[in-house]
């Protein structure tokens, strides 16, 4: 550690000058190559962007450049050759796809009302709790924080608590995450006793309805297609009856197009529980942090007005995340033994 | 809009393209530039392009107000005006939430009733930087260090894209003389500028991100559930996320400047060589260190008055400087670390002679402890780091790529920087088709180590 002198990031006095024709010409072969190796990726990248100028500005390039990587396949050549440096997992094969064509498509006829529509302790019954060994807690950007709560707070009874939140995506936003993949991948990986979801913050996306058409948000139909998706997700977390699973909703966001979604989002939680209440706990957030879906930055905790939101008007802070974790606690401890 | 995202690289080349083919005619390149440079910001909220605005010209008008004074006193009084104005953005912004549940409990005390209203105010991206940026324009102008500048280069000074969110803070005195003249079209140092962007994209996509989705992520937020050997390995992982994160991001912040013909000042030079924390800071965040030195430290009185106050200086701008990061306790401890650190490193020189590899690793041992308050989220996560150090059980997260990230990371500013640098000239001699060419491929491998949920942001973001 002989070396030190201060110094400068780059020698600006060796660096090779160009002229502005030169420096433009590097960057339009860099963008070209970049355009024909990553077009179509460009394209879906904007396609699932929420509205807006980042949305426009990307589609206006991603559009052409995705037709020209269309034609030119170079970014398969590319994938292929890029693909031991990815880091995400390949979920396989099924999906929402393929489960939109499956029954909860057909229609017709009145579907039977099996016991698993019933949770025993609303009948009355008593309870049988059994151990916790492995509790998932997954979702998007919401279940962050809680995740980490639960792991907190199960850390020193031997609960295997797996943190999965995937930033970004939605059970409505199926480019960048198939959830319905995704959960079936979770489920084969894990085999958790229990699953916590909390999702809902990147949701409102048109879904495919018959026909292949759009369904734009927020209303029944929409609904009817969110609640389809979770409930496979939930008939695939429950493991049949082996897992239990509790699904929060979403409290109402502050922005008004966002408490629409919401509230959409939540209309399909607890119509895709209806079949499962035996195995699925519907955590509702709503009365907990926005009673009558009215919008608060804060709520009493103890004595004193304590502010419960992040910024953003979506999330939950700490202290709101504390709040949820309480009430995720007391649904599994009503299943599963100390 | 980060750097590192598809949107970046189609909003850059549009914009160096119509600012070099402008650059020749002053009064249509600078609104061309303010315009993008707003428009960038309002990508992250088209709000607060009225609070920069506002900053720009309350600044723009103490400047002027004090360069038509020849009163000290008078032009003492607008400097403080204009300082204040950007502390009341900065502390309304940033400190508002961290102040007002105290503020509320004395109130209440007291019986004096009338609670100040809880609020959630997000925080503008890069607030701390731009404000800053205006304070040294406002200062600067009132030392006589500079004139005040026409109002559309001050708007260019304090928002100027590859700088608005996380610096490197740029003095004005360093930046304003930039405008007036026109960039020269024929001596634009590419070479130079594409491998900094280049070295920044590893730096922060590859290095930083990896390391804190694999290490350093789970262990912050569930202490408890790693052993301790785990720990303390996401504790150097920390360190070197941190340094990849932030000097990636100045990095990149550099060499898009230097394409648009403008240089920055450096940020970071080497920091985990230093053999002690005076050396840490004259290596770690430069120009934010320089700032608190000029604007703070000399201001309080500096070594000027005996060994006493000169520790109760260094504690005063360090405490200050670590608040600046963040509000919260933990940042403030983590400023309070250093400060005592150099506080101690005062007291002994002269006094006590520390070899320099012991100097080394006891700065670099204390430097890695205080990230710790600086990444937990509150100081009850901060002391389980610490009690989960001494843990017994399993390590599952020292892999091979994660240990051998960190120890290049902190290794490679240990041997003397040659290699690299041999490296660097002989790219910056590179044809423009081997350049354009290179970049793409660092952008492809790159950017397939981006996982499905995209590019998070910067650290130093929410600063």
């Amino acid at each position: 550690m002989s070396d030190d002198a201060p110094r400068t990031l780059v020698d600006l006095s060796k660096a090779r000058r160009m002229d502005v024709r030169q420096l433009l010409k590097a960057v339009a072969l860099c963008c070209l190559l970049l355009f024909a190796s990553a077009g179509p990726g460009i394209r879906e990248a904007g396609e699932q962007m929420d509205p807006g100028l980042d949305r426009t500005l990307v589609l206006a390039v991603g559009k052409p450049a995705g037709a020209l990587g269309d034609v030119v396949p170079l970014h398969e050549v590319a994938d292929e050759a890029t693909a031991w440096l990815s880091t995400d997992e390949e979920l396989g094969e099924g999906g929402f796809t393929a489960a939109a064509q499956g029954p909860a498509a057909q229609g017709g006829g009145v579907p039977p009302v099996t016991p698993e529509a019933f949770d025993p302790a609303a009948l009355g019954e008593r309870a049988r709790p059994r151990p916790l060994r492995k509790l998932l807690v997954t979702g998007d950007s919401l279940a962050q924080g809680l995740d980490a709560e639960l792991a907190r707070r199960l850390a020193d009874r031997g609960v295997d608590v797996v943190r999965d939140p995937h930033i970004g995506t939605g059970i409505s936003k199926d480019i960048l995450v198939d959830w319905g993949k995704l959960s079936t991948k979770q489920v084969k990986d894990e085999s958790p006793d229990a699953v916590v979801m909390f999702i809902g913050a990147n949701e409102g996306f048109p879904l495919k309805g018959a026909e292949n058409r759009d369904v734009e948000c927020c209303g029944p139909e929409w609904a009817a297609l969110y609640a389809t998706r979770a409930r496979t997700m939930m008939n695939t977390y429950r493991r049949g009856g082996a897992a239990r699973v509790y699904w929060l909703t979403v409290m109402t966001p502050r922005d008004g197009d966002r408490a629409q979604i919401a509230r959409a989002v939540n209309a399909g939680i607890f119509a895709a529980a209806a079949p499962y209440r035996a195995h699925v706990r519907v955590i509702d957030t709503v009365p907990i942090f926005t009673p009558g879906f009215r919008y608060r930055t804060s709520m009493r905790v103890g004595d004193e007005d304590t502010i419960v939101r992040e910024s953003d008007g979506i999330h939950l802070n700490a202290t709101g995340s504390r709040i949820a974790a309480d009430h995720v606690m007391r649904a599994l401890e009503r299943d599963f033994a100390p | 809009m980060l750097f590192p995202t598809v949107e970046f690289a189609i909003f850059f080349p549009a914009v160096l393209a119509l600012s070099w083919a402008l650059m020749s005619r002053p009064a249509l390149w600078k609104p061309f530039i303010v315009a993008v440079s707003y428009l960038f910001y309002a990508s992250a909220n088209w709000k607060f392009v009225f609070l920069i605005a506002v900053v720009t010209a309350g600044n723009q008008l103490a400047a002027v107000l004090i360069h038509r004074s020849d009163d000290e006193r008078r032009r003492k009084w607008i400097m403080a005006g204009g300082v204040a104005l950007d502390l009341a953005v900065l502390g309304t912004f940033k400190y508002y939430a961290f102040f007002v549940t105290d503020i509320n409990r004395v109130l209440e005390a007291t019986s004096l009733g009338l609670p100040l209203p809880l609020l959630t105010i997000a925080l503008p991206v890069g607030v701390s930087f731009f404000t800053f940026q205006a304070i040294s324009y406002v200062v600067d102008v009132r030392r006589r260090l500079i004139e005040p500048s026409p109002l559309v280069d001050v708007a260019i000074y304090l928002s100027f894209f590859p700088h608005l969110i996380a610096g490197p803070i740029v003095r004005a005195r360093e930046f304003l003389p930039q405008l007036q003249t026109p960039r020269d079209p024929r001596d634009i140092p590419a070479g130079a500028a594409m491998w900094l962007i280049a070295i920044g994209l590893v730096k922060k996509v590859a290095i930083a991100d990896y390391l804190a989705r694999e290490v350093a992520d789970p262990v912050f937020a569930v202490p408890e559930a790693h052993s301790g050997a785990d720990v303390v390995f996401a504790t150097y992982a920390y360190a070197a996320q941190i340094y990849c994160d932030f000097s990636g991001y100045t990095d990149m912040a550099i060499g898009l400047a230097l394409l648009m013909g403008f240089v920055f000042p450096n940020n970071f030079d080497r920091p985990y060589r230093a053999a002690s924390f005076r050396e840490f800071w004259r290596r770690w965040h430069i120009t934010l260190s320089r700032f608190l030195r000029d604007f703070l430290y000399i201001p309080f009185g500096g070594s000027r008055h005996g060994k006493l106050r000169t520790v109760r200086n260094l504690m005063a701008t360090m405490l200050l400087g670590g608040l600046w990061h963040g509000a919260a306790w933990t940042f403030v401890i983590w400023g309070g670390i250093h400060g005592a650190a150099q506080a101690v490193e005062h007291l002994l020189r002269g006094k006590v002679h520390v070899p320099r590899w012991l100097g080394w690793l006891l700065t670099f041992h204390i430097v890695c402890a205080a990230w710790v308050l600086f990444r937990s989220p509150d100081l009850g996560v901060a002391a389980d780091v610490f009690a989960q150090m001494t843990a017994g059980g399993e390590a599952t997260l020292i892999t091979a790529p994660a240990l051998v990230l960190v120890l290049a990371v902190i290794g490679l500013q240990l041997i003397p920087p040659r290699p690299m640098d041999a490296i660097q000239l002989r790219v910056q001699q590179w044809s423009p088709a081997a350049l354009g060419a290179a970049m793409f491929l660092v952008i492809l491998l790159v950017g397939a180590t981006i996982p499905d949920q995209g590019v998070p942001p910067f650290i130093y973001f929410q600063f």
